[in-house]
C-alpha cells in the first residue's frame, strides 16, 4: 500500500520520459527503533516497488478539439436537479434516453435528438444506444452543453476558444501573414498584440481588488 | 468565430493555410497559458529492473502541468516533486 506519496515519490524528466523514484528510507520502512525514536529519512532512492492501478496521473495541456461545430459563446445550456434519470433502450428501441436526470453516468455524450415524452411530458435527450447505465431519479445531476468537435475543419467550423482568444488568434494569423510578406516589423507588432490578448484573457479571470491606505496628509 | 471570418479579416482565401495557422496559434496559447488542461492515467508497475521506472509522456503534450501518484491509503492523487537531477546513488531494491 502506498502512503505519503507526496513526500516519498519523485520524478525526473528525461526528454520525453518520466522516471519515477521512491524514497527508500521513508515511512514505508521507517519504524520506531529500539531506542524509541523514529528513524530519520535518508537520501537513498529506489524504483517503484508496487503495482498501482491507474497509479500515475499526468496533467498537461495539448491541442485538443481545436475546431467545433458551433461558437463557444452559444453553448450555454445548463440543467441541474434531482429529477434527472437515465434509461437505456427505452422509448425508441435503438436509442438511449435521458429524462433530464441522471446519476452514475458521468461523461461526455453526443445528443442525437431532443424530444418530449408523450405520456409524461418529460424532456428527453437521446444519445447513442448502449451509452448509458439505467439510473433512477434522486441524485443531484447537472447536464452542461459543450460544443461538438469537428475533426475535419471547414470554413464554417468555429474555433474552440472564447472571443478574446479568437481575437488573439487573428493577431497571430496577421503576424504570420506579415512574415510571409517579409514585413518583420508588422509581424513583431502583431505578435505583441497576440501575447497582450493572452495576458488580458488570463487577467480577466483574476480580478484583484487592491486597497491603498491613505497617507497622513491626504485630503479627506 | 468561424474560419471564414478569420479569412475575411485577413483578406486571404487559402483555407488550409489559415486552419494550420489557427492550430499553431492554439498550440502557442496552450504552451503559454492553461486554457484547456487534461489528464491521463497509467498503471504503475512494480519495477524489477532499471527500465521499469520509465514512463513515456503523452505524445500530444504541449505543457506539463503536474504529475501525481495515487495514494492507495486514501485513494487520492497527490502531486509529487520533480528532481532536478537523477539520483547519484540508487539502490535497486525491488523488495524493500
Amino acid at each position: 500500500m502506498s502512503f505519503f506519496v507526496d513526500k516519498e515519490w519523485f520524478y525526473y524528466l528525461r526528454g520525453r520520459e518520466v522516471l519515477l523514484y521512491k524514497l527508500r528510507g521513508g515511512s514505508s520502512t521507517s519504524r520506531i527503533s529500539q531506542s524509541g525514536v523514529f528513524q530519520s529519512y535518508d537520501n537513498e532512492m529506489m524504483y517503484p516497488d508496487e503495482d498501482i492501478a491507474d497509479g500515475l496521473r499526468i496533467e498537461y495541456t495539448r491541442v485538443s478539439e481545436p475546431f467545433v461545430a458551433e461558437a463557444l459563446e452559444t453553448t450555454t445550456s445548463y440543467e441541474s436537479g434531482i429529477i434527472i434519470s437515465f434509461e437505456d433502450g427505452t422509448g425508441g428501441s435503438s436509442r438511449d434516453i435521458i429524462d433530464l436526470g441522471s446519476a452514475s453516468n458521468d461523461g461526455d455524450y453526443t445528443v442525437v435528438t431532443k424530444g418530449t415524452d408523450g405520456s409524461t411530458g418529460y424532456q428527453q435527450l437521446e444519445v447513442a444506444a448502449g451509452s448509458l447505465t439505467t439510473e433512477a431519479v434522486g441524485e443531484r445531476i447537472s447536464i452542461t452543453q459543450i460544443p461538438v468537435e469537428v475533426a475535419s475543419p471547414l470554413s464554417t467550423s468555429h474555433i474552440n476558444l472564447n472571443k478574446m482568444l479568437n481575437l488573439a488568434v487573428i493577431d497571430y494569423c496577421k503576424a504570420m501573414l506579415a512574415e510571409q510578406n517579409g514585413e518583420i516589423d508588422k509581424k513583431e507588432y502583431f505578435m505583441k498584440e497576440f501575447f497582450s490578448k493572452l495576458g488580458d484573457n488570463e487577467s480577466n479571470k483574476r480580478n484583484i481588488s487592491v486597497t491603498f491606505p491613505s497617507g497622513p496628509f491626504a485630503i479627506r | 468565430m468561424t474560419v471564414l471570418e478569420v479569412m475575411e479579416r485577413l483578406n486571404i482565401k487559402e483555407e488550409t493555410l489559415v486552419i494550420s495557422w489557427i492550430k499553431d496559434a492554439i498550440h502557442l496559447i496552450q504552451s503559454n497559458t492553461k486554457e484547456k488542461v487534461e489528464s491521463t492515467k497509467r498503471d504503475l508497475i512494480k519495477s524489477v529492473n532499471s527500465t521499469d521506472n520509465v514512463y513515456i509522456l503523452p505524445a500530444d503534450l504541449v505543457s506539463l502541468e503536474n504529475i501525481s501518484i495515487k495514494d492507495t491509503s486514501d485513494s487520492k492523487y497527490k502531486k509529487i516533486k520533480r528532481m532536478t537531477s537523477q539520483p547519484h546513488y540508487l539502490a535497486e531494491d525491488t523488495s524493500p
